[in-house]
């Protein structure tokens, strides 16, 4: 799987505009259609830890605040730290205690945390060893907490007086986005609101003191002027925002941190809300429940060779071309300006009706039409940026791919299927694959050393046999479905 | 109700008054009658509220606060103290690998897609929340360009299928944090430093100021005097950013007078400041880094003078309240000795000869908010966003309806064209 790392010679153009390798994209089952990661839409599936891969229900990861309760992250160098296990010092007893002689003491084992990248420990930021190996570590509270859950209440208290008042009146405000009719609630109303009309001086506890503001602010330390700085001993912006609430400055009052939860990913079809692509539960397991990678279901296109590229000359191109499904498929090559439009082919038990489905290409697909569901948004198409600046000339013949056949693989006997291919056209083949041979022209106004390397595009047309309506006691349909390519084939070498 | 269960179950056995409050009362918050009926009870039950923090849940989704700074994006949950996270604003583009700041966008479409890179990211690697169907609150500065604006939301509806947006505005939602309704909230971020009025409950808009001082200007500063010391070295903004914050402060009133005389103080010691080539940062460059936002420009304005003219431009009634009532927030506010070299140019400010005839002022006080400054403005939107306000809220049906953010989220543009036109 090595090209998967490669730069993206073969492009795929998905529905939404995007041009992505094969590896990349979707492809919908029940709309028939290429989707990928960004038309699809995605919701996070599951939470995990990545340091001890526990796996937590989405009701915990809100309580827990999306961390791991087990794994910190180093304060320093936001590396996971490891619990490591120390024994207490023996305390030396004072020399003139004499009952202490015969006292005997076992060691106790004790724990404290340690990185062990930048070698920070839990004993240098002086947080005290714990005799438990599973924690029991101090946690930092924002100290800030009860002040702004009063301030939370009261404003759930004038959010609702607001509310009584635009009710009564039958009152809008004229601009809700700049005028906050609640803050000009008075205390009495307040007062009044919670239950106390008759005690205005009692002061309520409901009713957060307002702050005080006062003619002192904090000066600048006038030390500053003189002592001297030792930057590695000053946090860094990046250190501090890890702890928003404390932002220290002194490394020494970095406190380790809970490692935050990862998320797994799945992706559903916007148009048909179906599951393209869900994980396993199981966060060590790189299965997935369901996977509709295009990958399975469209036919994948290689680079083989090129000659060499000039422009306004002819050159031969190698392109190898497989079938993954389970069924044979043909392969027409079109040129880029073909409506896209995908011809159904209903399969009768008796005749084959061909059809032109209109609908299909208004992403409404009524193949499935017992399901129902909330219109979707629509993100309006991205405009394709490769433009093709080479001629292709396209070969009038039809390519069949046989099924993928897993057992023909290790089948050394050769092909027992007996096509009539042109050999001008295709010149090699054998179980699922073939290779075919195309003729490609640069256009003349590509010069050698402008770095634009020689794009070509065309649309593939290849049948596909759809198996989802068989769970719809229908018949499977077959479509001949429309994909458009871009295919970056090299650079230009001497001039024409 | 899938959380109550929960509740439920992870208090089994051992049912507490406390729990049962919990479960037999908040439905989800598709009933927000029921909730204003519970708050309308007694005491008591307001302080319970108050006790359990960490279950105040109202709804299935929590309510989503952003604040998309020109540096840093500050993101988190309704009713939590503090923010989940505070990210750099900036993403790696996926074709050229580049990291590229969102607010240096080329274009709308350039936006759009830098826009929906950042908040992918936002949303699955550290708020980590589902988009679609997601309720959220957005803070945004009184500059915000409209452009901005509508692209922001477009990218939240029509690509991550967002439930509900409520904007709400950075210096508005900041005295959320104080329980006061008037004060004189500036904001000194990245960019530029921006100050509104409010009095009691409204913004005084025709008084608004805003100026290009900020971490920007200041990083510009550095990068120019370290590149003169040391041609060599590759001076990056990353850099210099980490050098302002661990080495250098704002200096005093008194001091800053004499740098470029002839009697200049003795600087402050060098700092050696290790790398891959260790430099050494001056103690006059520690002392100067910040000097640019208190130098007067061409107009004749700075930092200080934006809350005295600002305070001019108010009703005489309320300006004792303002100068009493000022809250710095954004994180240029948080450098040591800016709050008191603030407090010293103004009290010498209003004693010039150009303000003591306009203004009577003599005293100003400023407030602490329950918060780091740099998260200030998060922390009002996450206090507002933990009451419900379907009034402010655009919600997916209303935004598909008419493809826009309605006019009323606009009405600063407007204002704001008026109030030039008065200063003219
Ligand atoms: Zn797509
Ligand atoms: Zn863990
Ligand atoms: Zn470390
Ligand atoms: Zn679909």
């Amino acid at each position: 799987m090595s090209y998967l790392n490669q730069p993206d010679y073969v492009c795929y153009v998905c529905n939404c505009g995007s041009l992505k390798p094969i590896s990349k994209i979707y492809f919908c089952r029940h709309c028939s259609k290429i989707r990928c990661g960004y038309c699809v839409c995605q919701e996070v599936d599951s939470h995990y830890c990545p340091n001890c891969m526990e796996n937590l229900p989405s009701s915990e990861v809100r309580l827990k605040k999306n961390k791991c309760s087990n794994c910190f992250k180093c304060p320093c160098c936001f590396q996971t730290l490891s619990t490591r296990a120390g024994h207490v010092p023996l305390r030396v007893a004072p020399a003139d205690a004499e009952d202490s002689k015969d006292v005997k003491t076992t060691p106790k084992k004790v724990y404290y945390l340690s990185c062990s990248l930048c070698r920070w420990t839990s004993r240098d930021a002086g947080i005290p060893d714990q005799s438990m190996a599973t924690g029991g570590w101090p946690e930092q509270e924002n100290p800030h907490t009860y002040r702004i859950n009063t301030l939370i209440d009261y404003h759930k208290i004038l959010a609702s007086i607001e509310k009584q008042q635009s009710e009564k009146k039958k009152f809008r405000p004229k601009h809700p986005y700049m005028q906050i009719a609640m803050f000009r609630i008075t205390s009495a109303m307040v007062r009044k609101h919670i239950g106390h009309p008759t005690k205005p001086t009692t002061e309520s506890t409901d009713q957060p003191s307002p702050a005080v503001a006062s003619t002192e602010v904090e000066e600048l330390p006038t030390d500053i002027f003189t002592e001297p700085v030792e930057v590695t001993k000053i946090t860094t912006l990046e250190q501090r925002l890890q702890q928003p609430d404390i932002q220290t400055e002194n490394v020494n009052e970095l406190r380790p941190q809970h490692r935050q939860l990862l998320v797994r990913r799945s992706q559903r079809c916007r148009v048909c809300e179906h599951n393209l692509c869900k994980p396993d539960f199981c966060s060590q397991s790189a299965k997935f429940k369901i996977q509709l990678a295009a990958f399975y279901h469209v036919p994948e296109v290689r680079i083989v060779t090129c000659e060499p590229l000039r422009p306004g000359k002819s050159s031969e191109l190698l392109l190898k071309f497989c079938n993954p499904t389970q069924h044979q498929t043909q392969v027409v090559l079109l040129p880029l300006d073909t409506p896209m439009t995908p011809i159904l082919t209903i399969v009768d038990e008796k005749e084959e009706v061909k059809q032109d489905n209109a609908q299909q290409e208004s992403e409404s697909p009524n193949l499935l039409p017992s399901i129902v569901r909330q219109v979707p948004v629509v993100e309006e198409t991205k405009p394709i940026r490769i433009i093709a600046n080479a001629d292709v000339v396209f070969p009038q013949n039809c390519l069949i791919l046989p099924r993928r056949d897993d057992a023909a693989e290790y089948d050394d006997t050769g092909d027992t299927h007996n096509f009539q291919d042109d050999p001008k056209f295709v010149i090699w083949r054998k179980g699922n694959k073939a290779v075919i041979k195309l003729h490609v022209t640069p256009h003349e106004n590509i010069e050698e050393n402008n770095n634009r390397p020689v794009v070509i595009g065309f649309v593939m047309q290849y049948r596909y046999v759809n198996t989802i309506t068989t769970l719809e006691h229908k018949a499977p349909q077959k479509l001949d479905l429309k994909v458009k390519l871009y295919l970056t084939i090299g650079n230009i070498v001497g001039s024409a | 109700m899938i959380h109550m269960s929960c509740l439920r179950s992870k208090c089994k056995g051992k049912f507490t008054i406390a729990c049962n409050f919990y479960v037999l009362c908040f439905p989800p918050a598709s009933s927000p009658g029921y909730i204003a009926a519970r708050l309308r009870g007694t005491t008591r039950s307001v302080k319970m509220l108050r006790t359990y923090e960490g279950i105040r849940f109202f709804s299935d989704k929590q309510m989503v606060i952003l604040d998309i700074g020109s540096a840093y994006t500050k993101f988190g949950y309704a009713g939590e103290p503090t923010p989940r996270g505070i990210i750099r604003t900036e993403i790696k583009c996926p074709d050229s690998k580049e990291l590229r700041k969102i607010y240096n966008y080329k274009d709308t479409e350039d936006l759009y897609q830098l826009l929906i890179e950042f908040l992918h990211a936002l949303f699955f690697k550290h708020v980590v929340i589902s988009p679609k169907d997601a309720r959220i609150v957005i803070l945004e500065s009184l500059l915000v360009p409209t452009q901005f604006r509508d692209t922001l939301a477009k990218v939240l509806f029509r690509h991550f299928e967002i439930g509900s947006l409520m904007l709400l505005s950075t210096h508005l939602a900041t005295i959320s944090t104080l329980g006061v309704n008037s004060a004189l909230v500036l904001d000194v971020g990245y960019k530029e430093a921006t100050l509104i009025p409010i009095y009691e409950g409204e913004p005084i808009l025709k008084a608004w100021q805003a100026l290009p001082l900020g971490g920007q200007i200041v990083h510009e500063y550095l990068m120019k005097s370290l590149r003169e010391i040391y041609p060599n070295v590759n001076i990056t903004e990353k850099l210099v950013e980490d050098i302002k914050v661990r080495t250098c402060f704002v200096t005093t009133l008194e001091r800053s007078a004499k740098l470029e005389t002839a009697d200049a103080p003795k600087p402050p010691p060098a700092v050696k400041y290790p790398g891959v080539k260790s430099i050494n940062i001056p103690g006059e460059i520690r002392e100067k880094a910040f000097e640019v936002l208190w130098e007067r420009d061409n107009d004749n304005l700075s930092i200080p003078t934006m809350i005295l003219n600002a305070i001019i431009q108010c009703p005489i009634d309320t300006r004792r309240t303002l100068a009493e009532n000022i809250l710095l927030i954004g994180g240029t506010a948080m450098t040591k000795g800016f709050a008191s070299r603030l407090k010293s140019e103004l009290l010498t400010l209003v004693k010039s000869s150009h303000y003591s005839e306009k203004l009577k002022i003599q005293t100003f006080m400023f407030h602490t908010a329950p918060s780091k400054p740099n998260y200030t403005a998060w922390l009002g939107g996450a206090i507002f966003g933990s009451v419900d306000l379907p009034l402010r809220c655009l919600t997916k049906e209303n935004y598909l309806k008419s493809d826009r953010v309605p006019d009323w989220v606009s009405l600063i543009d407007n204002q704001r064209d008026e109030s030039t036109v008065c200063e003219t």
